[in-house]
């Protein structure tokens, strides 16, 4: 029976085992009876090395025993004959579905000698699996526009189609944050306040604070003129659920007990964690191949040569667009190679030249960083002082340019200061590849710094008063009552602007140069510039942002998230018509884009006591402690345990040891991947 | 080119080819289709083959540099049956586990069919992948060295099954290039 099975298997794989170098074999015997190498064979990431040992099938949990012997040539036919048995592992083998199919006749054959037991075990196991199939196979029909996707996929590459399943993400992510933030903080309020369910609100006074603080003068919202409902759409007063909404200066108790007024802040909490887990898993991945592609130099050519061709492309046009990246990217890895030997051939004159030079670029590039957040202050002053006066003082045009002016500085800016930097980078000589790098670098943090200025600027207004009326409340309450609520306006204002500057330039932009291109080719000048990319950096870079200033915006006003949803849905369609005339897609960026910053100045100004679920603490932090102390007694021990020094100091050494232990072990295994290489090339 | 007898196909044998493929009951069934509209008229369609060029010319396939190489390696005597179209489809299925792809792409990229990559076949893929008229002879050697330096771990000048699984293992893009949709539905 092993006879026959194993001649079966053998006529699967070509002339290619005679055909293995003899010396190669005898080397990996060998090789394995060093002492060092043994006991390297021992530690858990052993299996990472037999697993890219393995030709033929993959290694299944049932015979992971066998993993620990040694990779001779015949243990190899062993192991394969006895993974008979599993029939799943049928699938992975190399051969044609006649050939599968006398294996699996063997396979059935053999099992009518295994005991009752063993044979029940392995149909089971065999029906779990096929069940499990099935589920999956059902879970992605279910997938958001799949067939989009995969139409995508086909016809201009892994490329683009990655930036999709990115946006795809972000909806699902946002729709998933709203729905929570709904379930567990608008619902019940709505609920309360129409009267469907019986519970009430409760207005829980806190005891030191002056009544002062608590007054918020509700505007009427006099939407008498077709004009002023625009502005107050456009400008986010009349949304409904932000923050500050008189329905929030008390909250629903559902339960008799005091514990009820907690209710808002985990919602918060749960939805702010599975966030920040989300981008950490991401993350995660990005590590991971962040770490594989670290060896960029080493790897890149066989990566470019044997998976560059992307087997999915369908389409005669964009065939011979990836004919000529590839063809652009392999001239410029060799002329890449050429500038670094030229750099270290450098001599100490040319590299003290060339560091001054990029220092005093490098100067350039913080002025015009300093120039555009100044200019961004100066708006967002600017714009806060004047919304004050009345709408029908002001004509439409010019209360809407008062509203917007940070938007559009911060719309400027971002458009302007990659053109500059793009500029300042190529008198910098660098490598061509660390070029794009540094740029991308640069935008990002540019993008991500303006948002961090509209927000200082912000705190800064609404703590800061000419008299001492600031101690009473611990900010400006004359001016910002419900300064939550501001944060929030300027947020769904950036949204709103940046989502109208996209479909501007998409309509206005892209569609005409197509048409352009399309009827007047006769023309060189028009052929050359009219030839768009995909330049799917600049257009992550752009969704990225977006999500940061929904994440921003979240926390202040609940229907955010949703309307970040509705604009991601819209932004898809927009950019897959747009990309069915589009051309080159440029080279996508490694995983830096999975690094979003929360920004907690909220946590620093006292929360406004007019309006919203906190009124009854000083910073919305405090609502942890407290809860922590309502708590019974055995957990509040328990986590005061767990975040007193004696407990966290040796925590945070062991946790350094662990990783020092793990650092040693990967120096271990590199070294010895070096002696094996050489002594595979004796 | 007419097509074959238009035999629903059984449930045993669609529930076989999904035990034995990595395809879905839906894909089995669109190249089932595709199968149908392309094999000779009045043959059944376990009997029936399709030719070299018949393949060559699926649109999923046309575009593609290696299509020749494809369709050798996935052929038998020069012809394809249904079967043999459906294990072309498994292995390039995005469920397809790694070595199986790593094993066929091997296949693929070996013109020669000697057992090994060597700089002869390097130079063929390298132009093949560029498809240009103006290739100087020193942008192909220096890649083909390149390439060798980076894999080629005994210093022979050709890649073993080894060493391509080796640089392919640790290939980020190799998952994701391998892939083909077969079905047009």
């Amino acid at each position: 029976m092993s006879e026959s099975s194993a001649s079966a298997l053998q006529l699967g794989r070509p002339s290619r085992q005679p055909a293995v170098h003899p010396e190669n074999l005898s080397l990996d015997t060998s090789c394995f009876s060093s002492p060092s190498v043994n006991f390297l064979q021992e530690l858990p990431s052993y299996r990472s090395i037999a697993r890219r040992r393995t030709t033929v099938h993959s290694r299944d949990k049932q015979s992971g025993t066998l993993l620990k012997s040694t990779n001779s040539y015949n243990s190899q036919l062993e192991d394969r004959i006895a993974e008979n048995l599993s029939s799943q592992s049928l699938r992975n083998y190399a051969l044609n579905i006649s050939e599968k199919r006398r294996l699996r006749d063997i396979q059935e054959t053999q099992m009518k000698y295994l005991s009752e037991w063993d044979q029940w075990k392995r149909y089971s196991s065999k029906s779990w699996k096929r069940f499990l199939e099935k589920a999956r196979e059902m879970t992605t029909h279910l997938e958001l526009w799949r067939e989009d996707i995969r139409s995508i996929e086909g016809k201009f590459g892994t490329g683009i189609q990655s930036y999709f399943s990115f946006l795809r993400f972000l909806v699902l992510l946002n729709l998933v944050i709203f729905l929570i933030i709904f379930m567990l903080v608008l619902l019940p309020i709505l609920l309360t306040k129409y009267k469907i369910t019986n519970s009430s609100f409760v207005l829980i006074p806190f005891k030191d604070t002056d009544i002062q603080c608590t007054v918020y003068p509700v505007s009427s919202s006099g939407l008498i003129y077709f004009y002023s409902y625009i502005i107050d759409l456009l400008s986010g007063t009349v949304t409904p659920s932000l923050y500050g909404h008189s329905d929030f200066l008390s909250f629903p108790s559902f339960v008799n007990n005091a514990v009820g007024n907690h209710y808002v802040l985990p919602t918060y909490n749960v939805s702010a964690i599975s966030v920040l887990s989300f981008t950490l898993l991401e993350s995660v991945e990005g590590f991971k191949i962040n770490l594989i592609r670290s060896e960029e130099h080493f790897q890149s050519y066989c990566n470019k040569i044997f998976a560059g061709w992307d087997f999915c492309i369908t389409n005669r046009s964009m065939a011979d667009l990836k004919h000529s990246s590839l063809r652009y990217e392999l001239r410029a890895d060799l002329e890449e190679e050429r500038i670094r030997q030229k750099i270290a051939e450098r001599t100490s004159e040319e590299t003290i030249r060339i560091y001054s030079l990029r220092l005093f670029l490098n100067c350039i590039v913080l002025a015009v960083l300093g120039a555009c957040f100044y200019a961004i202050y100066v708006a967002t002053v600017f714009s806060q002082e004047h919304m004050k006066k009345e709408i029908d003082k002001m004509v439409f045009g010019e209360n809407l340019l008062i509203l917007y002016l940070p938007s559009i500085v911060i719309t400027l800016a971002n458009f302007i200061t990659p053109m500059i930097f793009a500029k300042i980078i190529r008198y910098e000589d660098y490598s061509p590849g660390f070029e794009i790098r540094l740029t991308i670098l640069r935008c990002v943090f540019m993008r991500l710094a303006t948002i961090c200025v509209l927000v200082f600027t912000l705190g800064s207004k609404i703590t800061s008063c000419d008299d001492d009326t600031c101690d009473l409340c611990g900010y400006n309450q004359k001016l910002y009552p419900c300064w939550e609520t501001q944060v929030g306006q300027e947020m769904y204002k950036l949204m709103i602007f940046d989502f109208i500057i996209i479909l501007a330039v998409t309509l206005f932009v892209d569609f005409p140069r197509k048409l352009l291109v399309t009827y007047c080719s006769s023309w060189k000048l028009i052929q050359c510039w009219g030839q768009q990319e995909f330049a799917i950096p600049d257009n992550v870079l752009g969704i990225v942002y977006g999500q940061t200033i929904c994440w921003i915006g979240a926390f202040f006003s609940p229907l955010l998230p949703a309307i970040a949803t509705l604009k991601f849905i819209i932004i898809f369609y927009v950019k897959e018509v747009r990309s069915r005339h589009c051309t080159r897609p440029k080279k996508t960026p490694d995983g830096i884009f999975f690094f979003l910053r929360w920004s907690l100045f909220f946590l620093s100004i006292p929360s406004s006591k007019a309006c919203g679920p906190f009124t009854n603490f000083n910073t919305t932090w405090e609502v942890i402690p407290k809860t922590v102390s309502t708590f019974p007694s055995s957990l509040q021990s328990f986590i005061h345990g767990v975040t007193s020094e004696a407990f966290a100091v040796p925590f945070f050494m062991i946790i350094c040891l662990i990783m020092f232990y793990f650092i040693a072990l990967a120096g271990a295994h590199k070294r010895v991947v070096i002696q094996l290489r050489e002594q595979l090339s004796l | 080119m007419g097509q074959c007898l238009r035999y629903q196909m059984h449930w045993e044998d669609l529930e076989e080819y999904q035990a034995l493929t990595f395809l879905t009951r839906n894909e089995i069934l669109c190249i089932h289709d595709t199968f149908l509209k392309l094999c000779p008229p009045g043959k059944y369609y376990k009997e029936a083959m399709l030719t070299m060029d018949q393949v060559s010319s699926l649109p999923a396939l046309r575009v593609n540099p290696f299509r020749d190489r494809i369709c050798r390696v996935f052929s038998h005597n020069g012809v394809f049956s249904f079967e043999d179209v459906l294990g072309m489809a498994s292995v390039f299925s995005e469920r397809a586990c790694p070595s199986l792809k790593i094993e066929y792409a091997f296949r693929i990229y070996d013109f020669n069919e000697n057992g090994f990559i060597d700089e002869e076949d390097l130079q063929e893929i390298i132009l093949r992948l560029l498809n240009s008229d103006d290739i100087s002879e020193d942008l192909l050697m220096d890649l083909t060295n390149h390439v060798l330096s980076e894999s080629d771990l005994d210093n022979d000048n050709m890649l073993s099954f080894s060493e391509f699984e080796h640089a392919m293992a640790r290939s980020p893009d190799f998952m994701n290039s391998f892939r083909i949709h077969f079905w047009g539905c």
